[in-house]
């Protein structure tokens, strides 16, 4: 719903920047509409949420890996990479129409740096696909329990982040003050708990997957590659939570 | 000539009721707190009685505080004929502005043609420079003050009701209080403006004092029926915390409709002047006696108020629902900030009788609200260049004025 009034608004704003027309309507009003930019809030939103799919095909991403299932792993990949993209193009407008003229009620850094750890875990989550595509992983089955584990804590961890991010446009409307204000810096405390959980998950994970019998060298490499962009994913959803907050306290 | 003088002025009224008017109201309609024919009548009753019971300060002076009445004492129909002069170039140039689209007050437009006029009749000397300051200050301050009022009004309803445990219970009470002090301020204005008329031998300021038990009998008593008549309908309502957001804009929503009258009783108080205070110049000239400090009639704020509500009837709609669409950020907490420190400073001023701008108040109550963190995106450039407007106006319409002046006297009118 959000979104399709965000698309409404974006069509108000063409229609004023329009010379001639209606414009002797208006006048001193519509000065007064100009007055309101582009608000980016809700564009966060709609960035949280593609990004949101990006990380939704991590899960199936390894679970692919695990079948030991190539094609389907390449199919995933390309539909990731697309989902990254129109994510990085979002991520491209909200930038630039975020000029320094704007009164914001957040730094203006804030929401760059909101942005790009967002940005961020959607480029983790395709490097994850990309990695799994480029050979055969045989994971011996003593490790694909604590990998998909693994797997599960970051998804989780990124997902509930992203829950909370998708609520940053509610969270603007209420001026940084209401109910959900709250909830959602108690929720902030939650993500870096489970950040943390996720980390040791993969501490346990390398040592098991260093340690075990007959992997070869280049699988161990892949196996590394893959969890450090796993890693990557939560820490950067942390980060992003820890911007969240910023913007929420901040004043 | 005075015919001329009361057409001319019923156009200025009609404009000002046409553009104007949607700065009150168009926040309520386009958050859905009345709907747009109630909004029409509203606005029609307010502007009225603020033009009739609070507009005769500002009236006061454009007819006589801005150019000296005693230069002309030997040729009362010069003065007449260049309130004209003024009356005409403003209304021209609001035109051929609204045309191009660009925001101009008609305030700022009458100022410059009246001072323009003055330079041109009677030289530098006739026209009441230090005065002229004290109304060039307002115009920087008032928007300042209007946006400090609400900047503190919003951060006062965020720190008491939004961050409260129960905002639905805070706002309960917020909304009463609200309601109480907005119609003691109008009370209180009326008095002042008016009673000196009906009582005599008592100053304004004694009268408000001897008044004010009462009016703040009556606006604690408005404030505790509201409290009642909420207590009353919420008495079997279980709150969500989750929708507590949505109820509370939702009461304030209820109290913007009262915002926006006040609005709608502010701008008529002051903005009326720019249409009258002309007229009841020419009137007086066409007396005979310029320097008498004679009170403007009634019946020409009357009229004048006639005129704002034949704009609003014919055009303000348009211009209402245009607005209301647009600003849809403007959520009613927001709104009843924005309007209750706009109209509260907009009402002071017209009471000092400096003529002012409403939508410059409106943009700095707008502003206030952003470093209150209430708005997404505030575009300051577009601040910059609604407040730039005037400078441009000033001049453009004194060298209209004074080139019609000029033209008048050739005529012979």
């Amino acid at each position: 719903m959000e979104v399709s009034r965000q698309n409404g608004r974006l069509s108000l704003l063409r229609e004023s920047v329009r010379p001639g027309g209606k414009q002797n309507e208006e006048t001193a009003m519509q000065s007064l509409g100009k007055l309101f930019g582009e608000s980016p809030f809700l564009q966060l939103v709609e960035h949280a949420k593609r990004v949101h799919k990006c990380v939704a095909l991590v899960l199936p991403v390894a679970e692919a890996v695990v079948a030991g299932d190539q094609q389907r792993v390449r199919d995933l990949q390309h539909e990731m990479s697309l989902n990254e993209y129109e994510a990085d193009q979002l991520k491209d407008h909200i930038r630039q129409h975020l000029p320094h003229r704007y009164l914001l009620p957040v730094d203006r850094d804030d929401i760059i740096a909101f942005l790009r750890q967002l940005d961020r875990i959607s480029d983790d989550a395709e490097d994850f696909a990309v990695v799994a595509t480029f050979r055969r992983i045989d994971l011996p089955p003593e490790i694909q329990p604590d990998f998909l584990a693994f797997v599960s804590k970051v998804v989780q961890v990124s997902e509930s982040l992203l829950d909370l991010a998708e609520h940053v446009g509610q969270i603007q409307k209420e001026a940084f003050s209401g109910h959900l204000s709250e909830e959602t810096l108690k929720k902030i405390q939650q993500i870096s708990q489970m950040e943390w959980e996720a980390d040791k998950l993969s501490r346990n994970l390398a040592r098991k997957y260093y340690s075990a019998e007959g992997l070869n060298a280049v699988s161990i490499i892949l196996i590394e590659k893959l969890c450090r962009a796993l890693s990557s994913i939560a820490d950067h959803a942390e980060n992003v939570a820890k911007n969240l907050r910023l913007m929420i306290t901040r004043r | 000539m005075l015919l001329i003088a009361l057409a001319v002025g019923f156009y200025m009224a009609w404009n000002i009721g046409a553009n104007d008017v949607a700065n009150a109201f168009g926040t309520a309609v386009g958050s859905g707190a009345v709907n747009f024919r109630l909004a029409l009548i509203l606005a029609a009753i307010f502007e009225f009685s603020g033009a009739f019971f609070v507009g005769s300060s500002v009236a006061d002076t454009i007819k006589g505080n801005i150019v000296l009445p005693s230069a002309f004492e030997a040729t009362p129909h010069l003065f007449a004929l260049g309130m004209l002069a003024a009356l005409l170039a403003a209304s021209i140039w609001l035109h051929v502005a609204t045309f191009m689209g660009k925001p101009v007050s008609t305030t700022h437009a009458i100022i410059g043609a009246v001072i323009g006029f003055g330079l041109v009749a009677k030289g530098a000397g006739a026209v009441q420079w230090v005065k002229l300051i004290r109304i060039a200050a307002s115009w920087f301050v008032s928007p300042l003050v209007g946006g400090g009022l609400a900047f503190l009004v919003y951060y006062a309803i965020r720190r008491t009701v939004l961050r409260n445990d129960d905002p639905v219970r805070r706002a309960k009470m917020v909304v009463p209080l609200g309601l109480g002090s907005t119609i003691g301020i109008v009370l209180l204005s009326i008095v002042y403006q008016m009673g000196p008329r009906f009582v005599s031998g008592c100053s304004a300021k004694q009268l408000c004092l001897m008044s004010s038990p009462g009016v703040v009998a009556l606006a604690v008593a408005a404030g505790l029926i509201a409290r009642g008549i909420i207590a009353l309908r919420t008495r079997d309502r279980v709150h969500v915390p989750h929708e507590a957001y949505t109820t509370v804009e939702r009461w304030f929503g209820r109290l913007q409709i009262v915002t926006a009258c006040y609005m709608s009783f502010a701008h008529g108080a002051n903005d009326v002047a720019n249409a009258i205070g002309p007229v009841a110049a020419v009137l007086q000239a066409a007396r005979g006696c310029v320097t008498a400090k004679a009170l403007v009639p009634s019946w020409v704020l009357a009229f004048g108020g006639l005129g704002i509500v034949a704009g609003l009837a014919m055009y303000g709609g348009k211009v209402i629902e245009a607005v209301g669409k647009k600003i849809t950020e403007v959520t009613p907490t927001r709104g009843f900030s924005a309007e209750f420190g706009t109209a509260t400073t907009v009402l002071v001023c017209s009471m000092m009788g400096l003529p002012i701008s409403t939508t410059f108040v409106l943009v700095g109550a707008v502003m206030g609200i952003g470093f209150a963190r209430g708005f997404g995106a505030i575009d300051m450039s577009v601040v910059k260049s609604i407040f730039a407007s005037w400078v441009i106006t000033i001049p453009i319409s004194a060298v209209l004025a004074a080139v019609i002046y000029k033209a008048l006297l050739v005529v012979g009118l």
